[in-house]
């Protein structure tokens, strides 16, 4: 059996911690059981789709990239719900009492994961006898879809970080959506160049 | 990942990942662009391989290679080849120099 890396265990480990963190908050915070409830009920979705992802292994490369995918998008939903779960714990045993610093991490969180997957963009390939028109044109917009995502959640993480969070906020509304237009637009090249050959 | 440094610690293969940034290219276009024999091209082309950085795909009778490098990767090449080229020019600079010095400096026997 091939030995499974570190941060195969990631996912699962969140799950546990975020249902432990979820079930503290309940606990020491009963009056307000819907947010805890959903959070559960999350986690629990999320632990079903790990286990039929795990069980579903082949050895076909497109599942496999799909499994590894779907996993990491996992890491990051755990990653996220388990700091917020971890900040709403403090605040209920008033340690600290700033929420804000919750939003700025998650939104963080959320860049790092564009990060992630932005960078996985050209690694991606399909067979060249099923590509959809000139494999020298899809390769570029694959490089440029990579690039942009990279840099977007980059300077998406960093705005959040270190900007106010009005300046920051207004930074998510412009970059995401230039970023999305952006790619929407080499993929409308690409489409008229397949359909329009010169 | 040291095997993707060590891909890209090489001149050659760094151009034939730069190449490559173009579009998909056979073995064959790949090889016409250095002045080596096609086992040492083939050499490269596997340590590229074996660090995920290109991808080879048959069609037909001829191997296609085309590149497979994240983001992160793609920078890296950017960095190695900047880095690389100003590292030649600094060698280049200080061959020049020590053959300038060479030349000036007094044979033997001269005053």
């Amino acid at each position: 059996m091939e030995a499974r890396p570190t941060w195969y265990y990631l996912a699962p480990a969140l799950l546990v911690l975020g249902t432990l963190l979820a079930a503290a908050n309940l606990y020491l915070r009963p009056e307000r059981a819907v947010p805890w409830i959903v959070s559960v009920l999350l986690l629990g979705g999320m632990a079903v789709v790990l286990a039929l992802v795990t069980r579903g292994s082949s050895d076909d490369v497109a599942r496999r990239r799909a499994a590894v995918s779907i996993r990491s998008a996992i890491v990051f939903a755990g990653l996220i719900l388990v700091f917020t779960l971890s900040v709403s714990l403090v605040n209920a045993i008033n340690a600290t009492g700033n929420r804000e610093i919750s939003e700025r991490v998650t939104m963080a969180i959320l860049g790092a994961y564009l990060v992630f997957t932005g960078n996985a963009i050209p690694k991606t390939l399909s067979p060249l006898s099923t590509m959809p028109g000139d494999a020298a044109r899809v390769q570029a917009l694959q490089r440029l879809a990579g690039w942009t995502w990279v840099l977007t959640g980059f300077f998406y993480a960093i705005a959040w970080l270190v900007l106010p969070r009005s300046l920051a906020e207004a930074i998510t509304f412009v970059l995401l959506p230039a970023a999305m237009l952006m790619i929407l637009a080499q993929l409308f090249r690409l489409r008229r160049a397949r359909q329009h050959p010169a | 990942m040291s095997s993707v440094f060590k891909a890209l610690a090489d001149p050659s293969r760094r151009r034939v990942l730069q190449l490559l940034r173009q579009r998909p290219m056979s073995a064959g276009e790949l090889a016409d662009h250095f002045p080596v024999s096609k086992p040492t091209m083939s050499a490269h082309f596997a340590i590229l391989q074996e660090a995920g950085l290109i991808e080879a795909e048959k069609t037909g009778r001829t191997i296609i290679y085309r590149l497979k490098m994240s983001v992160l990767e793609d920078a890296l090449l950017s960095f190695a080849h900047t880095l690389g080229w100003k590292m030649k020019l600094q060698e280049g600079a200080r061959t020049a120099a020590e053959n300038g010095a060479a030349k000036r400096r007094p044979l033997k026997g001269e005053s």
